[in-house]
């Protein structure tokens, strides 16, 4: 009986190794080497270098496949902004630029808006992009099966006026209309491919899909009859989860750009290897507060909860000093953002004495919920929760799943306080929308009767200076009302080699692979 | 015969089935569904409902169970909601990542923890015996992802003799192949390598207690062809059947170091399908992993009943 034991044990073992070796017998020579560019030129000259054209970055995640009217997930934007193309693009300053429309044109009632296409653009496929291709991508945005049909619905004709002009006409005025035209999921995709642009997508931008290898690799190439070809002929996103990973492979000269959190920037900082790039970001962090639970729906309880919390010792603690303080829902980096900081700054002894006056001397209990896949929002979290306890308030920290965060904190809105992040819009009304009582997104339960008013009425205000007045009164309610305590508008950090150059980050989460060429020094 | 080979064969059938199932119940009772996710803080609840319809999440586990095994009967093992590709696909393409891994790391765990075992056996209560225990208590406990990222900042990145990250197919050369995922296996090696020193030991010096050695004594056999031709073979049979069951310690092992060291291999595509509720993807990989199981557990049986018919599987008298 032993004895077969044995001999099976053997067996299996042998079995696994024969599975390997099965796959091996086209032998080749041993190259130890996976990067092609390993040695570097270091010359002090500033110019294109025109033999190194490929670059390797990291990414975390893989992609959410690649079809761009199929998913909200930034990790798909950030790729398939440089497969497709959009009617306009947005500039790094955010304004609004040419892209495949060359010229635009909105009537005087504000309602419809008609695009010149360029001539000669082509598709990945070798195809001609038309007019028609315009229509079908934006039909195929408003389907019902596209993630984004809400934000389109108010488009209500598509027309093609001759293959190179197409007019879009509106149900009503909607006064940010263009930008709506610039967003990454508002790619032009040819029909012929529609069926399988998730895994492979086919577009007019300027790097083409060349390979998808969840969890290991994704590689574009260049398209070269773009009609501003790219410096690079080959860019490989390489999936690492691990952070310390992407750092080690920088180091051996695996990657040419990884993103990094504050902590681990210090190790680049005065090398002169490495370039740190340091970018206001269109998002901002906050906690939110569920403004239904019976405490938390007492004004001067939230005041108190603003009051208690050090904004700046908790980014520097959390995010090593890389963000920048807010007092109101909206990034610093936006035009319409005004410092509304000082409404309501760091004072225990106000907020211990806001909370009796409202009738809490005796303290208070409430349940926090944070994102595990988050971990600075983790940290944060902790953080307040010991601050709060500083005035009375008690607070039950549950750390959940990233699945569960969303179903049972942001659907059903189970909780009374939470840690979170929101990516910011190019619009100030997609950016605020969810404060309204109404609003599918609003999980502060938040009802305001002026900032319901507020979001009424810049969809129709035309006159720019009234509907700033309005977005800057907007910003001062919600930080004298404190549906949410904001944090902070973070900084991001990106290392590269230092022979990159052209990498810029834009008030959209996409990267940019375009304008990114190695230099000779 | 036929009739225990066609028993065994339902029996397994009835594993996998009950397996399918709970798998299936327990991760639509979890919060949390890819509709959710892949809505991610964009999502409201009427967007939600909708791309649930269009995924086929609106109907009733059973019934969604129930169009997965139709499928599944046809061939089809279904799709990823997360990377759209099917799931055989991606299986294939992640299992010679991991059995590699797990091939490299058995090569380096056996001789080293067979050398090291028979050498603290014969050597009991002296000091390689001391040194020899100690390592194994180390190895037990050290962290593996703590490991992970010393080898890799130190061997990979100070030291270049590792890339530090990612797998080279075999159509870049064996040698190459083998060179990078040796690092994870090391590491993988050193977690394994405690558990097997112990078994091997312990099963040596019984073995050296054993009738038969004082017999090769008393004939007069030198020590060595003593030890080696009869203590060692006694010893060996016990920890080559638990090698074996390391195989799936390894697997979970893997989890941790692919997703470290950035190996496209079946642990960290398990970890990702249950983090993004890729039901269908891990349903998939589930059955596959078990099927493979069941199906050696079968041969094993089948083998071990043709070469000994004194084994008897559930008292029934044939």
């Amino acid at each position: 009986m032993k004895r077969f034991k044995f001999i099976f044990s053997v067996l299996l073992v042998s079995i696994i190794l024969v599975a390997c070796g099965s796959s091996t017998d086209e032998e080749g020579s041993a190259n130890e080497n996976s990067n092609l560019d390993s040695t570097e030129q270091k010359e002090e000259s500033n110019t294109v270098n025109i033999e190194k054209t490929e670059l390797n970055m990291a990414l975390s995640v893989d992609p959410d496949g690649l079809d761009p009217h199929r998913t909200t997930a930034a990790s798909t934007f950030q790729i398939t902004s440089n497969i497709f193309d959009t009617l306009v693009t947005v500039t790094p300053d955010g304004e609004i630029d040419e892209n495949l429309a060359e010229s635009w044109g909105i009537s005087d009632d504000g309602l419809s808006i008609t695009f010149e296409l360029r001539e000669g653009v082509v598709f990945h496929n070798g195809r001609e992009m038309t007019a028609d291709d315009v229509k079908y991508s934006f039909e195929r945005l408003k389907d019902e099966e596209s993630p984004r049909s809400g934000d389109y619905a108010n488009i209500a004709e598509i027309n093609v006026i001759d293959h190179k002009t197409i007019e879009f006409v509106t149900d009503s005025l909607n006064v940010e209309l263009l930008s709506n035209f610039a967003y990454p999921w508002a790619a032009i995709v040819p029909e012929e491919a529609a069926e399988d642009l998730r895994n492979h997508p086919i577009g007019t931008g300027p790097f083409k899909f060349e390979e998808w290898v969840p969890q290991q690799q994704l590689v574009l190439t260049k398209h070269t009859e773009h009609y501003d070809p790219a410096s690079l002929e080959t860019v490989n996103f390489k999936m690492m989860p691990d952070v310390t990973s992407q750092v080690s492979a920088l180091q051996a000269g695996e990657l040419d750009i990884i993103a990094v959190n504050g902590d681990l920037v210090g190790q680049f900082e005065g090398n002169p290897d490495y370039t740190i790039l340091e970018n206001r970001s269109n998002s901002i962090q906050l906690m939110a507060i569920n403004t239904e639970h019976e405490a938390l729906a007492d004004q001067r309880v939230r005041q108190a909860i603003n009051l208690a919390v050090d904004k700046q010792a908790l980014i520097d603690t959390v995010w090593w000093g890389y963000g920048e303080e807010i007092g109101s829902h909206y990034p610093t980096m936006l035009k319409e953002y005004i410092d509304t900081n000082s409404v309501l700054s760091y004072n225990t002894d106000q907020a211990k004495a806001l909370l009796e006056e409202a009738g809490y001397r005796d303290g208070l209990e409430l349940d926090m919920y944070l994102p595990a896949s988050y971990p600075a929002y983790v940290d944060a979290g902790q953080i307040i929760a010991n601050e709060l306890d500083a005035i009375g308030i008690k607070v039950n920290i549950e750390i959940v799943e990233w699945a569960t965060w969303l179903s049972d904190v942001y659907t059903d809105r189970q909780y009374d306080l939470t840690v979170v992040g929101h990516t910011g819009r190019l619009d100030p009304y997609d950016l605020l929308a969810r404060y309204h009582s109404e609003n599918g997104e609003n999980y502060f339960n938040y009802s305001h009767q002026r900032v319901d008013e507020i979001l009424t009425l810049v969809q129709e205000e035309q006159d720019d200076a009234k509907r700033l007045d309005l977005y800057q009164e907007l910003q001062q309610i919600l930080a004298e009302d404190v549906p949410a305590l904001y944090i902070q508008s973070p900084i991001t950090l990106t290392v590269t080699a230092s022979d990159v150059a052209g990498y810029t980050s834009y008030p959209i989460d996409i990267y940019q692979m375009k304008d990114v060429y190695f230099t000779n020094k | 015969m036929l009739s225990f080979i066609v028993k065994r064969l339902i029996s397994g059938l009835t594993v996998l089935f009950f397996i399918s199932i709970i798998t299936f119940f327990v991760l639509r009772w979890m919060p949390g569904d890819p509709a959710t996710l892949s809505l991610g803080t964009e999502g409201t609840p009427e967007k939600i409902a909708e791309l649930q319809e269009v995924m086929g999440l609106n109907l009733p586990w059973y019934q969604q169970y129930y169009h997965w095994l139709q499928d599944l009967f046809s061939g089809d093992w279904g799709s990823s909601y997360v990377f759209g590709e099917d799931v055989m696909t991606l299986i294939i393409q992640r299992l010679p990542v991991t059995l590699l891994l797990a091939a490299v790391s058995m090569v380096i765990v056996i001789p080293f923890a067979f050398i090291i075992g028979i050498m603290s056996a014969l050597f009991k209560e002296r000091w390689v015996d001391y040194i020899a225990r100690s390592l194994m208590q180390l190895g037990d406990a050290i962290p593996q992802f703590w490991l992970a990222l010393i080898f890799l900042v130190f061997f990979a990145s100070k030291l270049g003799w590792f890339p530090v990250a990612g797998y080279v197919g075999f159509d870049n050369g064996i040698l190459a192949s083998i060179h990078s995922v040796l690092l994870p296996a090391i590491v993988l090696a050193i977690g394994q390598v405690g558990p097997l020193i112990r078994i091997i030991r312990s099963s040596m010096l019984s073995s050296l207690e054993q009738d038969y050695m004082l017999m090769t004594q008393v004939n007069g056999l030198p020590k060595t062809l003593a030890i080696v031709k009869y203590a060692l073979r006694g010893a060996s049979i016990a920890p080559l059947t638990i090698i074996g069951m390391q195989l799936a310690n390894m697997l979970a092992g893997a989890i941790l170091v692919e997703n470290i060291f950035a190996l496209p291999g079946i642990g960290r595509l398990l970890l990702m399908t249950v983090e993004q509720r890729d039901l269908i993807l891990l349903q998939g990989m589930l059955i596959f992993v078990t099927s493979a199981v069941v199906l050696v557990n079968i041969l094993t049986d089948i083998c071990y009943r043709l070469a000994n018919p004194m084994i008897r599987f559930g008292g029934n008298h044939e």
